[in-house]
């Protein structure tokens, strides 16, 4: 079994009319058996900028650690928020520079530009590959249930209370049919002038 | 009498000039010899009711086991050389449990006579291509069992031979018997009055005197399916069928008057 | 001792060359079934495919069984022409030793026995089996390789399988939705989801395309149909 397997988890983010969204499930387990349902996989970058690290949890913490000294670094030599389209190639380019002993975690970036307000996703493989594709982007243990999930009820111009709905349903009946993923969920609303977090109740099993 | 057939009488196999296989016409012969067994099938359901002989007092009637059950919605009676009989139960019983399992549903009452059937006829001589047996076997079976065409009754003789009846005796009152259930049987009969019925023509072709250890009676309804009546179930019976040699067992009251 | 690599040389090699020969192929394919009251409808897409390249656009992977009863395979080609061809003959033995037709859950038990017949060679094939039981209700089974067997009203399998059961979950299972009164789907629904999800499927899947044949099974008989995907 791929290390990038061992804890589980699973991750998407989308793009809406003026907003984003990024939602994760809260397991944290060894192989199968669930450890915790209380674990943050999705780290807040900015005001409007946040990163989801589903992978290996070890890997998860170390990059987001690694990832907020980069980007407070940034900020105290240029003096402004960092873009998510900056961010996302200091991650890209951190975790290319571990090519050949790479952290196992398959980033998903989510947020809005601080100046244009600008909806921005991208996700990539552990060895830093962008991927930035214009509807939504998927990770972790249940990614081809997401994408059965996300190609079905995915459209463009969602308004902020749709790509809730939609982010919330793709991500809960993809993880219902992971054994890796579940026990509960996160969901991060993006907007210009607030971020909405939802925890959400779900099936234990 | 059968002198001038010995030539014949040798192979199990080979036929007569006439056209005949004699070791299979003795085997139903042998069945004659056999104790009474009666089925009547009815709308509400099939009886089966068999003697026992009994040729000995020291013996215990409990081990002489004429009806048997071969699935919960299939029984058998027997007649005829009883050691046979066991081989086919098995290859009955082995068939409705490999129906159920490729299947997962009930096996028909005539697909179980066919699979008993092709056991029947597997005699020979020869021991090469693994025929299982030198003799057919000297026992004719009563199927009695319930499936989605309903309560139904089949009868099987050593050659192989099954064919459904409304009723059929077997064994050696089976000519008399035989008459008596067509002159008794109608197609509105309750499973009360065949089984009734049953005893009946049972007392008459029977030289023992009926009671409840030499007696058989099983019904199979759509309800209950295989049933085998007890020891008690057979005295009930045989009171209301004939109450004037099988009185109720007086109450003995032990109050002083 | 060195633990350094040396180069490979064949013509120079002391260990025997193995050759390893690996008696399966996985050609792709999904399958979709979604049971109603008195129907069941299944949906195959019909690209059969190796790897990156495609054998064929317009290859039928469901099975009549009986005037009741469908199958759908995908998986490994070969095997599913192997399975479906002792069916139907096992069907037509049934038939004349039994004096009737097999009903649709004896075909889904001793399709199961026979997939457990080959427990230790088995028949890479994911199967869905559709069909109307004897009081005229649809209803699906779905398999294993080794013949576990499942009973559900509706189920996605093959490659494409993990993408499209949870969107049948929560579309026809109604999973994950708040105050909705469970109903049962009408024929029409299911056909048009059953089109959605291969749609969907057709976007993430590269063994799945081209177009879908489905067979909707009512006590009427088996009406067929298709519907086109995406070619590339």
């Amino acid at each position: 079994m791929s290390i990038l397997a061992y804890n589980g988890g699973a991750m998407v983010a989308m793009k809406g009319e003026n907003c984003v969204s990024i939602a994760a499930d809260r397991r944290f387990g060894i192989q199968a058996q669930t450890v915790a349902t209380n674990f943050e996989k999705i780290f807040e970058m900015g005001p409007q900028l946040y990163v989801g690290l589903p992978g290996l949890a070890t890997d998860t913490q170390t990059v987001m650690e690694k990832l907020r000294f980069r980007k407070n670094l940034y900020e105290l030599k240029e003096n402004r928020s960092i873009s998510p389209k900056v961010f996302s190639a200091m991650v890209s380019h951190m975790l290319y520079e571990k090519r050949f002993g790479p952290f196992f975690v398959e980033p998903v970036i989510a947020g809005l530009d601080p100046k244009t307000y600008e909806p921005f996703i991208c996700n990539m493989d552990l060895i830093g590959c962008i991927n930035q594709p214009k509807d939504f982007v998927v990770g972790g243990t249940a990614s081809a249930q997401l994408y059965g999930m996300c190609e079905a009820l995915w459209e463009p111009n969602l308004g902020p209370d749709d790509l809730f709905e939609i982010t919330s349903q793709a991500l809960i009946n993809a993880f219902d049919r992971d054994a890796m993923s579940g026990w509960g969920a996160t969901v991060y609303i993006i907007e210009k002038d607030k971020v909405t977090i939802r925890n959400l109740k779900t099936r234990m099993d | 009498m059968f002198l001038t057939r010995s030539e014949y009488d040798r192979g199990v196999n080979t036929f007569s000039p006439e056209g005949r296989l004699f070791q299979v016409e003795y085997a139903i012969e042998a069945i004659k010899l056999g104790s009474t067994a009666i089925g009547i099938s009815t709308s509400e359901g099939v009886v089966l009711a068999v003697e026992k002989r009994i040729t000995s007092p020291l013996m215990e009637p409990t081990t002489i086991e004429k009806i048997v059950e071969v699935d919960k919605h299939i029984g058998c009676a027997f007649s005829g050389l009883m050691a046979d009989s066991r081989t086919m139960i098995d290859r009955a019983r082995v068939e409705c449990q490999n129906h159920w399992f490729v299947y997962n549903e009930n096996m028909s009452v005539e697909s179980c006579a066919q699979a008993v059937s092709n056991l029947a006829i597997q005699f020979g001589d020869s021991d090469d291509d693994g025929a299982a047996m030198s003799r057919p076997f000297g026992v004719a079976i009563l199927f009695a069992g319930i499936d989605e065409k309903g309560p139904q009754l089949y009868h099987m003789d050593p050659s192989g031979t099954f064919v459904q009846f409304d009723a059929k005796a077997i064994g050696s009152g089976s000519e008399g018997a035989q008459q008596s259930l067509q002159e008794v049987y109608h197609r509105s009969m309750t499973l009360e009055e065949a089984t009734t019925a049953a005893l009946t023509i049972l007392k008459q072709v029977m030289e023992e005197k009926l009671n409840s250890s030499n007696v058989e009676v099983m019904t199979m309804t759509p309800k209950n399916l295989f049933h085998m009546f007890t020891k008690e179930q057979v005295e009930e019976a045989l009171t209301n069928v004939f109450p004037a040699e099988h009185p109720t067992p007086i109450k003995v009251n032990k109050q002083k008057v | 001792m060195s633990l350094a690599i040396r180069p490979y040389y064949p013509d120079y090699s002391t260990v025997p060359t193995q050759h390893h020969f690996n008696p399966y192929a996985d050609n792709g394919g999904s399958i979709v079934a979604i049971a109603g009251n008195d129907f069941v409808i299944i949906g195959a897409d019909t690209r059969l495919s190796a790897g990156f390249s495609i054998y064929t656009r317009e290859q039928n992977k469901l099975f009549s069984l009986s005037g009741t009863t469908v199958l759908g395979c995908s998986g490994c080609w070969c095997d599913t022409l192997t399975l479906t061809r002792i069916l139907k003959s096992r069907m037509q033995m049934y038939q004349q030793e039994h004096n009737k037709v097999m009903s649709t859950e004896a075909c889904a038990q001793m399709l199961s026995t026979m997939l457990y017949y080959k427990r230790f060679f088995p028949y890479y094939i994911s199967n869905v089996l559709v069909g109307l039981d004897n009081e005229g209700k649809g209803c699906v089974y779905s398999y294993d390789p080794i013949g576990h067997c499942e009973k559900a009203t509706y189920r996605a399998g093959g490659s494409a399988g993990a993408l499209l059961q949870p969107l049948l979950d929560n579309q026809i299972g109604q999973k994950n939705m708040l105050n909705v009164k469970p109903e049962s789907v009408t024929k029409e629904r299911a056909l048009s989801i059953i089109k959605d999800v291969f749609i969907s499927a057709a976007e993430r899947d590269i063994y799945t395309g081209d177009s879908i044949s489905i067979n909707i099974i009512t006590k009427d008989g088996i009406t067929q149909e298709t519907f086109e995907l995406r070619k590339d």
